[in-house]
């Protein structure tokens, strides 16, 4: 044997690896076989039964009668959808809230790019959460009054999706800092508020926002329960974020603010400009975790009275002239829940790809 | 006036002793290697020259400002003083070029183009202006360092600190940022090197500080204290540098 080459080696191609098929994966060896098999027969054994219920006696037009004694009752979702959709808002002012939907739907279209992260793309998230919040309201620009207990629906949901996302989150940022600052009683502030949040069932800080809060103040003196309502899931948004958020703190190299502060930025720009945009990028996946969680915690605010989809769907089912169809209404509210959700997680993972290209 | 004045400079670590009783001038223009064991306090010593570490007795001053525990005052002196790592410290989610604007915009009040501008020359003069589109991560570790070199210059620092800034480098790559660092030295930077690089500290060197257990040993020029260390601890030291 030579050890040592006198003339270069050949450069070879690689081996091919093959990659295992799917027919491979499904019944490449007795156990998957099985599994594929007995899963199929589950399937199939499902499949009619859903497909009767669904199709062949499911009912798409006519009235609670028709839907007597019949499959899916697909009748009372093209009735009740504008319902469950807007809640007790008055039918003659239903363009108002589609207006406010519109506008979230056209704002975050417009941000999805990342050019359009802009200022001014900020600025048009403000004056457009004010617009949907006059629109609905009415009063203050000349249209009939709307009372907040009557608003209802997805506009609801939406509008505390987004507001307790969009305030909690920066409030998020400084309790993550708080928790990790060198000051004792902001240290202490910031854990005490998020161990405390955390440790409190969401379902129990509503109650207290809309029951206990108006006991304590002074006569004469109201506050809004839609807001309310908002204060709780902002709070515990805020908690659960904050928690996020201090875990991309921890893996971000001290180096990174040492390098920051030697240039002479001072602590704030470190974090915005340096520190916190490297923190909020290692923690995408567990941020958009907790961001679907809260966008479900939303549908909790029915237990206060409040008309979000969930609630407003519920509303739709007491009607007596229909057959209740529970399914088919929950269907349909899931549908929009996971459509917002989903979309959202795929949206955080094309993020999370074209950010997180760029690694130490 | 001194470029760096350090009068009887102490420093702890909870009960450890980190820097005992330094004094210490450097002229303008005057170029510094510290060297010593690790642990002999080099980096502290360094850092607490630009407000990284703060020192809990003592004097240190750049020119007439005083290193004190007061933003504006510690902003002053960074503008003042540039730093280099050891661990590059570039920021991974800018540009090279981003890496080197950041500051002069943000604080040197720079306008973006200028910025840009002042980092190109830059970039050129450290070789590596046909990197500045891309990121960090994609550069070896002799070009970030060189790329950390010119993020600092661009700050236009009359001082530059080096703490250990050919450590974690491969050996092939330790000589292209000593290059530049000789290049710097040549034009008159004030310059203070953390370094294990004696063939540096020979060349580039006016007078070489070794350090010890937080204090400073031995100050001399560099073939004096190469050829005839008089401190114990250095003559030690430097039988076991391998040259």
């Amino acid at each position: 044997m030579s050890y040592v080459r006198t003339a270069p080696e050949a450069i070879l191609p690689a081996p091919v690896v093959a990659r295992p098929s799917l027919a491979a994966s499904l019944f490449g060896d007795a156990a998957s076989s099985l599994a594929t098999v007995f899963i199929t027969l589950v399937a199939l054994a499902a499949l009619p039964h859903l497909f009767a219920w669904a199709v062949t006696n499911g009912v798409w037009v006519g009235d609670g009668e028709a839907c007597r004694d019949a499959g899916a009752c697909w009748a009372f979702l093209r009735a009740k959808t504008p319902f469950i959709l807007f809640g007790i808002y008055p039918e003659d002012e239903r363009w108002r809230p589609m207006v406010a939907v519109g506008i979230f739907v056209v704002l975050t279209i417009w941000s999805l790019p990342r050019k359009h992260w802009t200022r001014a793309t900020l600025f048009g998230w403000i004056a457009g959460i004010v617009a949907a919040l006059l629109l609905m309201g009415g009063k203050t620009i000349g249209l009939t009054e709307v009372p907040t207990s009557a608003w209802g629906g997805l506009p609801i949901t939406i509008l505390l999706t987004v507001l307790s996302l969009a305030l909690g989150f920066p409030a998020a940022v400084l309790l993550a800092l708080g928790r990790r600052s060198p000051h004792p009683a902001l240290r202490w502030l910031s854990t005490g508020f998020i161990e405390l949040v955390r440790g409190l069932p969401l379902l129990s800080m509503l109650f207290v926002a809309s029951i206990m809060v108006p006991l304590l103040l002074p006569d004469g003196v109201t506050i809004d329960n839609l807001f309310r309502a908002l204060v709780a899931l902002t709070f515990s948004a805020a908690a659960y974020l904050a928690e996020v958020v201090r875990g991309g703190l921890q893996g971000v190299p001290r180096g990174q603010e040492e390098a920051a502060r030697a240039l002479g930025l001072s602590w704030a720009q470190a974090m915005r400009l340096v520190v916190l945009p490297q923190a909020i990028r290692n923690v995408i996946p567990p941020l958009t975790n907790t961001v679907v969680v809260i966008v479900k915690n939303t549908s909790l605010v029915l237990v206060v009275g409040l008309f979000d989809l969930l609630s407003a769907g519920r509303v739709a089912l007491s009607d007596p002239d229909w057959p209740a169809p529970y399914a088919e209404t929950y269907l349909m509210i899931a549908l929009i829940y996971f459509t917002i959700c989903y979309a959202f997680a795929r949206y955080a993972l094309h993020l999370e790809r074209t950010l997180g290209q760029v690694r130490r | 006036m001194s470029a760096i004045t350090l009068s009887g400079v102490h420093k702890w670590y909870g009960d450890y002793h980190a820097l005992r009783n330094v004094d210490l001038d450097i002229a303008p223009g005057e170029r510094i290697v510290i060297c010593g064991p690790s642990g002999s306090g080099k980096s502290t010593l360094i850092r607490c020259i630009n407000g990284l570490e703060s020192h809990d007795q003592g004097r240190i001053a750049i020119g007439d400002e005083e290193v004190r525990e007061d933003a504006r005052a510690l902003q002053r002196v960074r503008i003042r003083v540039g730093m280099v790592f050891q661990s590059f410290n570039l920021f991974p989610h800018l540009t090279i070029v981003e890496n080197c604007m950041l500051a002069p915009v943000r604080v040197g009040e720079a306008s973006p183009a200028e910025a840009r501008e002042r980092a190109h020359a830059l970039l050129d003069r450290v070789r590596i202006g046909d990197q500045k589109d891309k990121y960090p991560g994609q550069l070896s570790g002799g070009q970030q360092q060189r790329a950390a070199i010119a993020r600092a210059l661009c700050m236009r620092p009359e001082i530059m600190l080096f703490d250990e800034p050919t450590s974690a480098l491969d050996a092939e790559m330790v000589k292209e940022v000593l290059d530049i660092m000789t290049a710097l030295a040549s034009d008159g930077m004030t310059m203070l090197c953390v370094t294990h690089e004696m063939g540096f500290a020979r060349e580039v060197a006016d007078r070489v500080v070794f350090m010890d257990a937080g204090q400073i040993v031995e100050i001399g020029e560099p073939t004096a204290f190469f050829s005839a260390p008089k401190h114990d601890r250095a003559r030690a030291f430097l039988g076991q540098l391998i040259h």
